[in-house]
């Protein structure tokens, strides 16, 4: 299936040039973690170091910062979190669009309104309500907090994804004598594999990637979050952390979602579209 | 169909599973009905200093039997609201750090912080505090919080470049001005200043060395931004950005980067900027020095020196009252002092410690405990919020656009007016 | 059999079809619906209204007050919301954040559609994409740091500007507004485009080749295939992807203030900036919550209307 907007070997060039420019600033990240910590100039920046310091930036990083017992509970809520905002939020929009529910649009807009609070006010009032409901400090209340989030996203997505699917289906199936629930599990669900995985990893990202609720609503070592032991590293100026110390460090830090892409990217090869059940 | 089918069947067991590690996760921090704690949690704003502070816990544990914990926040800002906010609650800390100025006063008036006052006077009569600092502790009388760390504001230097050019830290402003226009001349930056966050820097420095009864007295609203004393400071600064002494305000390199490649000669900071210079591998006497700045006002009796000290404190609803107050009191030692000054490469509120390795900031440490300098609290902590504020934004556009500053100082004198109307003038 | 309704693509584009037609379709749907369609949708909205309406609210009332965050709240009505209205710096605020807002339409949203277009059935295609994802991976303080080595004042974009010949070579990008606000812009397109490319692929992977195979046949072939036939079906993911970077735009924090707090001087403050620097910075609770009510409403208002006309029209074709 050519378009034939352009050629297939324009489209690759102009896709190249373009990924060229992107990466630039990636380049500049990965030789700034590279070099040793105190050779980092930035009028050169670009050039890499004969010495490679990257180990030892990683080692110093490691000891300074605690990273090892965060990157677990990340990893925790950064997985169970999307999973069940994908599940909840597939849910909600298939009622929406296939269930035809009653003032539909204004339910999503109930849901799609979680997301235009701006965060930073959220932190005072729910951590004094999770101190109450004994919620703080906890992996519960983490995960529940990053559900709550990721859900409008999804179910945005999954809402607007489902519009695409025609409703033909929905009929002939019940009409073979499916429950509402197995026509949700056995033919939208399975449908909608490359909308939920671009979800699940968007939304993993975004988790991971977190700093302020895991800073305001947890303390211990156990169930911190890895950016609230990395921001240390980064941004204190009392911290006087050479900057490629502090780049190695967010190195490590981005690799799973990094990896999580390159894993996942098969989902979105081509000839995975809806034409094929 | 049959893979979404394993999917759930997947998820469903995976959440089966998870549930008892989550829910046994499900903790909130232990109350106060367990006896003497041995175990204590410092919250505090220096993320940085976690493994500091980490050093310290086994440190206490081993002399004391008390180990620390400590819970790091890494944007002061955050960490102040969830403070804050913690008096709601009955997450309580065993320890925290805070801030010296009207935010401790803040907090004492509301009866939250434990009084120590005897600690105080053990400390100053062993040697271990220096009686300069107790003011700046002191609400109506009584003494709260023991200072957490000291840190003194001076002038960072590269030896190197005063080498070469035959320079020697200045000891009066008009050596401090001539060694300025020695390096312009040879097309090297002399200061650096910067329009994030340290904003105030050169206000405060030359404010204070001008005229530092002015500068006490903005900070308790009794004179106004507006004075000719502040608006001399002003054009003073304004006449070293057009000098050309400055480094560029959108240079968002590291000062410690921008002192070790010769970008800047100077860099005006907390003692506490030497963690950056050895964490880059530079030593002190060698490759950088430090100098006091001399007064801009020569017939002044005392070298003004800002310095900032973040107070350690312990609530008075503590969960083990007497575990907290041991603690401090073993803080203040001159052991686990000199282990807390030399693991961080910055001075101690004790003053018999010593930076070995470091001969100029250990001398500012004996000439303090002389009495050679007249101490004044960092604008950063003597400035009400509100005020700081508008005041560190307004340095910006200064830095930015150095002949508005009359405009600049309407602007921070118009939030401290409305700041002084509704709050009385504590010192 | 589902494939019997998309053979002709123009029904699909249609208009609602009359009150009878409507009636008769709801009248067959509703024997088609189970008892516990509330259930579907009350997990989402249960989370969402404890989650986060809940402590919102809590916020709305502290906009009728001052509080330093210590001490007493003290209830001042209306007053917080009329110091917003004479602030000037609000309004700076205001206008730095439409500059985000149309900047966030213009470049990240507009050339993640290109990329998507580009690449979405290449062989491969995602590895054409992979450079554009890995930014939204990287930690916030990474992006400042090799965007601050770039923008700063005698960086790479000031060497890069003037080795080609174009002015700028001395430019301060960061300083000055509008240019801090644009350079951030960019940075942040720089950030985000990926996201938006793989929303569309996604839409642009489930449109069904049928409509598209007919068209060909009929002659449509290139920008007239794209512009009638692809763009209409790719229309429920454009809708996301336009309406999330109008909320996230309006929102914009994270980049601005680690790049730039704000400063200097608040020349490129955004009104979430404005709201957490009042809040947690000056320790004015009440006035801080009255900026992010302001704030909210707008966003609210802003994606009602976008979405409104959107989705109804959605509603109709999804038949």
């Amino acid at each position: 299936m050519r378009s034939r907007l352009m050629s297939g070997v324009t489209r690759r060039a102009v896709l190249i040039v373009m990924g060229m420019i992107w990466l630039f600033p990636v380049y500049l990240i990965l030789v700034s973690a590279l070099r040793p910590a105190d050779s980092f100039d930035p009028s050169r920046a670009w050039v890499p170091s004969a010495h490679l310091g990257l180990w030892s930036n990683i080692a110093k990083a490691w000891s300074a910062s605690q990273i090892g017992q965060s990157l677990g509970s990340s990893l925790l809520y950064a997985i169970v979190a999307p999973v069940l905002a994908c599940l909840i939020g597939a849910l909600a929009g298939y009622a929406i669009v296939v269930l035809r529910l009653r003032h539909g649009f204004a339910w999503f807009m109930i849901i799609f309104g979680g997301t235009i609070f701006p965060a930073q006010m959220l932190l005072i009032p729910l951590f004094v309500s999770y101190s109450k409901a004994n919620l703080y400090d906890s992996r519960l209340g983490m995960i529940v907090i990053y559900t709550a989030i990721s859900v409008p996203f999804a179910a945005f997505v999954m809402r607007n994804f489902f519009t695409g699917v025609a409703f033909s289906m929905f009929e002939a199936a019940r009409m073979d004598g499916a429950s509402t629930f197995r026509v949700f599990r056995q033919i939208y669900l399975p449908l909608a594999r490359s909308a939920l995985t671009a979800v699940f990893i968007l939304e993993f990202t975004f988790v991971w990637n977190d700093l302020l609720f895991g800073l305001t609503l947890t303390q211990s070592q156990g169930t911190r979050p890895v950016m609230t032991a990395l921001a240390a590293l980064q941004s204190d100026v009392y911290a006087g952390t050479p900057v490629p110390i502090a780049l190695a460090a967010g190195l490590v830090v981005s690799a799973p979602p990094v990896l999580l892409f390159l894993v996942t990217q098969r989902y979105f090869a081509r000839g995975l579209a809806l034409g094929q059940l | 169909m049959n893979r979404s089918h394993r999917l759930l069947a997947a998820a469903g067991a995976a959440a089966v599973m998870l549930v008892p590690a989550i829910a046994g996760c499900a903790s909130a921090s232990g109350s106060g009905s367990a006896p003497h704690k041995t175990q204590l949690k410092l919250y505090n704003d220096k993320g940085a200093w976690t493994p500091f502070f980490q050093q310290m816990g086994s440190l206490s544990k081993q002399q004391i039997g008390i180990g620390m914990t400590p819970v790091g926040y890494t944007d002061e800002n955050t960490y102040q609201a969830f403070i804050d906010a913690s008096f709601r609650t009955d997450v309580k800390p065993d320890l925290f750090t805070w801030t010296t100025g009207g935010r401790l006063q803040q907090i004492v008036s509301l009866g939250q912080v434990a009084s120590t006052s005897a600690l105080w006077k053990q400390a100053i009569a062993a040697g271990n505090l220096s009686p300069s600092l107790e003011p700046y502790y002191t609400v109506n009388g009584q003494q709260y919080c023991v200072p957490l760390n000291v840190s003194y504001w001076g002038m960072f230097y590269n030896k190197h470049v005063f080498g070469k050019y035959g320079l020697t830290p200045p000891t009066t402003w008009a050596q401090f001005l001539n060694v300025a226009q020695t390096l312009k001349s040879h097309g090297v930056t002399p200061f650096y200043e910067t329009s994030t966050l340290f904003t105030f820097v050169w206000f405060e420095q030359l404010l204070a060395g001008s005229d530092p009864t002015l500068y006490n007295d903005l900070s308790t609203g009794k004179a106004s931004y507006t004075s000719p004393g502040v608006v001399s400071v002003m054009k003073l600064w304004q006449s070293f950005i057009n000098d050309g002494y400055m480094s560029n305000p959108g240079v968002t390199t590291d000062p410690s980067v921008m002192l070790q490649q010769g970008q800047v000669a100077m860099v005006p900071d907390g003692s506490w900027f030497n963690t950056s210079m050895t964490q880059l591998k530079l030593k002190a006497g060698t490759d950088y020095g430090f100098f006091i700045i001399p007064n801009v006002n020569p017939s002044l009796a005392q070298t003004s020196l800002i310095f900032e000290s973040g107070p350690l404190c312990s609530l008075t609803n503590a969960p083990d009252p007497a575990a907290s107050t041991e603690y401090m009191s073993w803080w203040l030692k001159q052991g686990p002092q000199q282990q807390w000054s030399t693991s961080r490469g910055d001075l101690s509120a004790n003053p018999k410690v010593t930076l070995s390795g470091d001969a100029d900031l250990s001398a500012v440490t004996s000439e303090v405990r002389a009495g050679k300098y007249n101490l004044l609290l960092r604008y950063f902590e003597a400035a009400p919020a509100p005020v700081l504020a508008t005041a560190l934004d307004a340095f910006a556009a200064f830095m930015v656009h150095p002949g508005t500053y009359m405009s600049v100082l309407q602007q921070i004198q118009t939030s401290a007016q409305s700041y002084w109307s509704t709050h009385k003038a504590g010192s | 059999m589902w494939s019997q309704t998309l053979t002709n693509p123009g029904r699909r584009l249609q208009q609602a079809p009359g009150g009878a037609a409507r009636q008769r379709r709801r009248r067959r749907a509703a024997p088609l619906v189970g008892r516990f369609r509330y259930g579907y949708v009350s997990p989402a909205v249960l989370l969402v209204a404890v989650l986060l309406y809940l402590p919102f609210l809590w916020t709305v009332y502290q906009s009728f007050t001052s509080y330093s965050g210590l001490g007493p709240m003290t209830w001042t009505g209306l007053a917080n919301y009329r110091t917003l209205l004479h602030d000037p710096y609000l309004l700076s605020a205001i206008r730095n954040t439409l500059l985000w807002v149309a900047g966030t339409l213009v470049l990240p949203v507009a050339l993640g559609l290109l990329v998507a277009v580009l690449s979405y059935n290449l062989p491969h295609g995602g590895w054409y994409r992979l450079p554009f994802l890995l930014p939204y991976a990287m930690s916030g303080t990474g992006v400042a740091v090799a965007w601050g080595i770039i923008l700063e004042h005698g960086g790479i974009a000031n060497n890069l500007l003037s080795a080609i010949g174009l002015p700028g070579g001395g430019e301060s990008f960061l300083l000055y507004a509008p240019q801090n606000s644009i350079a951030m812009i960019i940075a942040s397109t720089w950030q985000q485009l990926g996201v938006n490319a793989l929303l569309f692929v996604v839409g642009l992977q489930s449109i069904p080749r049928e409509p598209i195979e007919a068209a060909r046949l009929d002659g449509a072939s290139g920008w007239t295939l794209f512009r009638r036939i692809i763009w209409p079906l790719l229309a429920p993911l454009t809708t996301v992807v336009v309406g999330l970077a109008l909320v996230a735009s309006l929102k914009t924090f994270d980049i601005v203030w680690v790049m730039t707090q704000g400063g200097p001087g608040r020349s490129s403050e955004t009104l979430a900036i404005t709201m957490y620097k009042d809040t947690f910075v000056a320790d004015q609770y009440g006035y801080g919550s009255a900026v992010a009510i302001f704030l909210t409403v707008v966003t609210g208002i802003v994606s009602w209307l976008y979405l409104r006309r959107q989705l109804s029209s959605r509603r109709a074709i999804g038949a």
